[in-house]
Formats: C-alpha cells, sequence, structure tokens
C-alpha cells in the first residue's frame, strides 16, 4: 500500500544570487512494510527532503499525496492533524519536551490524541528500547544514546503509519546504533509501516530493503 | 492543564519569580486601597451613618457643612418634619482630663429624639448639657466612657456617658452633644439658635432662598481634600493594575521566546498550536492566581500589625474586584506572547541544532 508519494518536489531556498536549490525536481514514493535507507554528504539535502515528505515544510513546486490525499490543498491545521497522527519524527536534535519524563512525553500523546487508532503498549515500548530504568527520568538526565532511544519510543508510540528518522543513529555506540537499525527493520516489516531511515554511516545500511544516496540535491536510487 | 503544570513544576525558580513579581504588585494594590479605602471612611462614616438622602446646607457655603450656618429663621419652619433632621458641626480640640494631649475631634449636635441621634455601642444618651456620646476610635486616646473632657479650651467638663462606632467625619472622630452645648461652643450662647445643615432622609425638596439642598454623594465630595485624596488613591491603584500588564506581559514574553524551539519540537510532534496557547494562558492564570492568593493571605494578617491609628480597612469586595482586574490585565499581557506563538514554525525543532 501507498503511504506516500512525491510527483516533481522540488525545494528552493533564497532568491537571485543566493538561491539554492536544495532539493531538485524528485519522484518518490514509500510503501508500508517498506524500510529506506537515504545517505548523502552533509548539506546535499537530506534533511530538507524529509522534512517536506514530513509536512514540516512545504515544497517549492510539486505535489505530496499521503494516503492518495493531496496535502498542497489542505490547511495547515490539517497537516498539524495528520503529523500527529500519521508520522513519527525521529529527529536530529532531541524532540522530546525537556520538562517531561520519558513516560510523560507518551502521555502528551494521550492527552492531545484525537484519533482513536490503538496506541503502543508502553512498557513493551521501553523494554524494546531499554528504557524501563529511566522511564521516569527527565531528557536533560539521559545519555545521548537513551535520549535518542527515548525519542524513537516516542515516535512509535503513536503506532504512525510512517515513521522517519533523521539520523537516529548519531548520537550511539556502533552495537547500540545496529540494534536501533535492526528495531526500525522490524517495525517496517512486521507491523507493515513504512520507515525512512537518514544515515551517513554506510554500514547501516544492510537491514534496509532500499537505498538512495542524495547528492548535491538529486535522489538517486541505489537498489 | 497537564503540559502547562509540569512545566511550571519543572522550572520552579523562573516561575517563582513571576508569582513573586505578582505578590508584590497585588499587595501594594491591595494595601493601597486599603489606606485609600480607609481613610475615605474616616471622612465620611458618621455621614453614611445618617443613612440620609439630602443635605440643605448655607447657599454661601459653596456645598462644604463645615463653613455652613442656617439662622432660626431659615429652618425653623421644618423641624416639626420627623423626615428632616438638624445637625450642628465644629471642628474642635478636646482635652483628656489631666492630660496635655490635644485631639483634633468633630462635634456633632443633634437632637437626642431625632433619627441622626448616634446608636449607642455602650453607656447611654446624655442627660444634661454636660454630659456627651464619644466615638469608640477615641479610645486610641484614652477617651472613655465616664471620662473627663475638655473641648475647645472650656473651663467646665465634659462627661462621655455613651459610645458610639463609626462615626468619623473630616478625617477625625466626632463627639455627640446637644444642640445647647453645641452653640454654646460654637456661639459662645445657647441663645444663638443657628444649625449647620438640615439632615433629610426622604424625597422632601427644599426651595428657599439662601439654602441649598444637595446629595449626600455631593456633600462628601466637598469635604475639603476628600476629592482630591480619592483620586490620588485611585490613580495610584490603576496605574499599578496597568503595570501588571506589562510586566507580566513582559516576562512571559521573554519566556515564550527562551521556548521558541521547544515549541517547535511540539508542533512537529503534531501538537495544535491553540494547545499552546491554551497552556500559556492557563499558566498566566495559575500565576497571577498565587500571587494575588498570596498577596490577599498577607493582607490578612497584616491589618493585626498595623497600629490602630493608620486608616487601613479591608475591603474585601475591592480585592476581590481588583484581583479580578490583576489577573485579566495579565491575561491580556499574556496576548502580547500570542503572536509569537502563532508563528512558529515546526522547523525550527529541527534548526534548534
Ligand atoms: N532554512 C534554510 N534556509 C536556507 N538554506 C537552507 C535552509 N535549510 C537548508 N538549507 C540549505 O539547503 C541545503 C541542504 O540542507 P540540508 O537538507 O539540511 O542537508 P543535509 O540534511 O543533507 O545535511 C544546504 O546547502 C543548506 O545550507
Ligand atoms: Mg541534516
Amino acid at each position: 500500500m501507498n503511504l506516500v508519494e512525491m510527483i516533481n518536489v522540488n525545494r528552493q531556498y533564497g532568491s537571485g544570487r543566493t538561491l539554492v536549490e536544495a532539493l531538485h525536481p524528485t519522484n518518490f514514493s514509500l510503501n508500508s512494510g517498506e524500510f529506506i535507507g537515504i545517505y548523502g554528504p552533509s548539506g546535499s539535502g537530506k534533511t530538507t527532503f524529509l522534512t517536506i515528505l514530513g509536512l514540516l515544510q512545504s515544497p517549492t513546486q510539486g505535489k505530496i499525496f499521503v494516503n492518495g490525499r493531496d496535502m498542497t490543498k489542505m490547511t495547515s491545521r490539517e497537516k498539524t492533524d495528520l503529523r500527529f497522527n500519521k508520522f513519527g519524527f525521529v529527529l536530529q536534535a532531541s524532540n522530546l519536551i525537556p520538562f517531561l519524563t520519558v513516560k510523560e512525553q507518551f502521555k502528551v500523546v494521550d492527552k492531545f490524541t484525537t484519533s482513536r487508532r490503538r496506541k503502543m503498549n508502553q512498557n513493551e515500548l521501553l523494554n524494546l528500547l531499554d528504557l524501563q530504568d529511566v522511564a521516569h527520568n527527565y531528557p536533560s538526565s539521559l545519555s545521548g544514546g537513551e535520549r535518542q532511544r527515548a525519542a524513537i519510543a516516542r515516535a512509535l508510540y503513536n503506532n504512525p503509519d510512517i515513521i522517519l528518522a533523521d539520523e537516529p543513529t548519531a548520537s550511539l555506540d556502533s552495537s547500540r546504533a545496529e540494534q536501533v537499525v535492526q528495531f526500525l527493520a522490524n517495525i517496517a516489516h512486521e507491523s507493515q509501516k513504512g520507515v525512512i531511515m537518514i544515515t551517513h554511516d554506510t554500514r547501516l545500511l544492510a537491514a534496509t530493503d532500499h537505498v538512495y544516496e542524495m547528492r548535491d540535491g538529486f535522489l538517486r536510487q541505489q537498489n | 492543564m497537564f503540559l502547562a503544570i509540569k512545566e511550571i513544576l519543572h522550572n520552579k525558580t523562573r516561575y517563582l519569580l513571576v508569582v513573586f513579581t505578582v505578590f508584590l504588585i497585588s499587595y501594594m494594590v491591595f494595601f493601597l486601597t486599603s489606606l485609600a479605602v480607609g481613610l475615605a471612611r474616616e471622612n465620611r462614616t458618621a455621614v453614611d451613618q445618617w443613612d440620609a438622602k439630602t443635605v440643605v446646607v448655607s447657599s454661601y457655603a459653596n456645598k462644604s457643612m463645615v463653613v455652613s450656618t442656617i439662622p432660626q429663621k431659615q429652618y425653623q419652619q421644618y423641624t416639626d418634619d420627623k423626615n428632616v433632621a438638624e445637625v450642628g458641626q465644629m471642628t474642635v480640640v478636646s482635652q483628656l482630663k489631666n492630660s496635655s494631649e490635644k485631639i483634633n475631634t468633630n462635634v456633632f449636635g443633634v437632637d437626642w429624639k431625632s433619627y441622626i441621634s448616634p446608636k449607642l455601642t455602650a453607656g447611654r444618651l446624655p442627660k444634661t448639657n454636660h454630659e456627651v456620646v464619644v466615638d469608640d476610635a477615641l479610645k486610641n486616646d484614652s477617651i472613655k466612657l465616664n471620662s473627663q473632657i475638655k473641648i475647645n479650651g472650656s473651663d467646665k467638663y465634659y462627661k462621655v456617658v455613651g459610645i458610639t462606632k463609626n462615626n468619623s467625619f473630616f478625617a477625625v472622630p466626632v463627639i455627640f452633644s446637644n444642640m445647647d452645648t453645641f452653640r454654646e461652643l460654637k456661639y459662645g450662647s445657647s441663645q444663638i439658635k443657628n444649625i449647620s445643615a438640615l439632615v433629610i432622609r426622604n424625597n422632601k425638596k427644599i426651595n428657599k432662598s439662601g439654602l441649598t439642598q444637595i446629595t449626600i454623594k455631593d456633600l462628601v465630595n466637598h469635604i475639603p481634600g476628600y476629592t482630591a485624596q480619592v483620586l490620588v488613591f485611585s490613580f495610584m491603584i490603576i496605574a499599578m493594575v496597568i503595570i501588571t500588564f506589562l510586566i507580566i506581559g513582559i516576562f512571559m514574553y521573554i519566556i515564550t521566546i527562551q521556548k521558541i524551539s521547544l515549541y517547535g519540537v511540539m508542533r512537529a510532534q503534531g501538537i495544535r498550536t491553540a494547545r499552546i496557547i491554551e497552556s500559556l494562558f492557563y499558566q498566566i492564570l495559575v500565576l497571577t492566581a498565587t500571587g494575588a492568593g498570596l498577596a490577599l493571605v498577607f493582607m490578612g494578617v497584616t491589618q493585626f500589625f498595623l497600629p490602630k491609628t493608620v486608616p487601613f480597612y479591608s475591603d474585601w469586595l475591592a480585592y476581590g474586584v481588583l484581583t479580578l482586574a490583576i489577573i485579566v490585565m495579565a491575561l491580556l499581557g499574556g496576548s502580547l506572547s500570542m503572536r509569537r506563538v502563532l508563528k512558529i514554525d515546526p522547523l525550527s525543532a529541527i534548526e534548534g541544532e
């Protein structure tokens, strides 16, 4: 099943002499059960691509369909609700709320959830990501790896169809990084989610189904 | 609200500062109000006790009872009316027997049978020209039941036989005497049948040349200094309430600016802007209500530590209204931050690194 589709989407920053084409016209689609890896040098446009796909910013041109709906025709509130219900973000910077403990991050989802979709089991999620011992800690007292895993747990809790992870393993050691990647692969394959992971560690791409390379704003499929 | 409270508890110092500021402002507002009301009351409680509608004073007096004198031929036709009472007012200096302390007071000359005769809390009404009733505020100057006092350096002593309360005029307590005593003190003889004013409790209209009928409100406003005092205090209180708007507005604006990237994270997670704004206003409500509430508690305590001579009156209705005004102002102050919150871009969550 197709989850998101991009048709001829590009993104420019600035104008005139300072114009940067961060993303050249791109076609892309993500299906459920698919785990896609994207790698490329810094500044090549990976984050730009991911945030447009995740409705965090609008493309300069082109269309994006989420579950067949054209997002260019949506109000910003509809996009916000869609983000809440369909997308799980694991961002480069921590996407945890600093004044809430790990467990309370889930509570925010409980409080504000508008749809009746089934959420993931909190304890299962904490176990899976080895966060049981720090469930009642605030983000500031977590290690970099714990914080990253907590962010993943937060992103998954909503049981989103699409998981977008921007360098989720950046602050993890290699064995922990492999665990996280394996976990994302399992989520994609067993729960039929669409997962996109950005990384610059090409060794981690082994677990993905498809690999794309981003270079100077051009996205190319590698396998 | 979960987010609002969690955030306050997690950043205690920052938000305690806000509470403390609101507390200080509210406390000052309440304190000023108490002084204003206290002073205003000392100017007028004796007048309020009459529970009358209008007062007739001499036309030349410019609505001031203090300078009004009405000769007998101008008022005698009204004396049979039960709803019209004659009053004589005089500002005097009193002195307790065997004391050199001089005390500023009023003498109100009344007919003990009229409706403006003072309500007693102790003792009895006078029977002779040398007996008086005094306001119980004079106990601060040791004037009590059975005290002997001199008025305006009189040779004779007047004996206190009755006590009344809440009878103050022109910021000093009232001593009630009969008309004869008043006339002797003011005009030197009880044969000069002048009075200061007629006090009317029904809708009777008096239209006579040389006399002016004014409302009680008018009378009070023309007590020398009264209007100026009330105005000065009102302006100070209003200014402080408006300052609340600015202080809370600026405080919350600074806090909001510091939280932009956090708000970005929340927006990226799909939390609606409306929720964030709700949380902002809920925080302001909780913080100001706590600050003002604390100030109210302190007000309750303060009155026990103030000397009795300070014109301080706890007006809880006024405190309530002002608390509401402060909270409303603080909430309005929050709207200064609203524009910033509305403009928050979920992308700022990513740019935060
Ligand atoms: N908000 C922005 N304004 C201007 N230029 C931007 C902005 N965001 C990204 N860029 C530019 O777009 C290009 C791609 O950036 P980005 O997508 O962050 O790359 P990556 O994630 O691969 O490191 C870079 O040249 C970057 O400088
Ligand atoms: Mg990036």
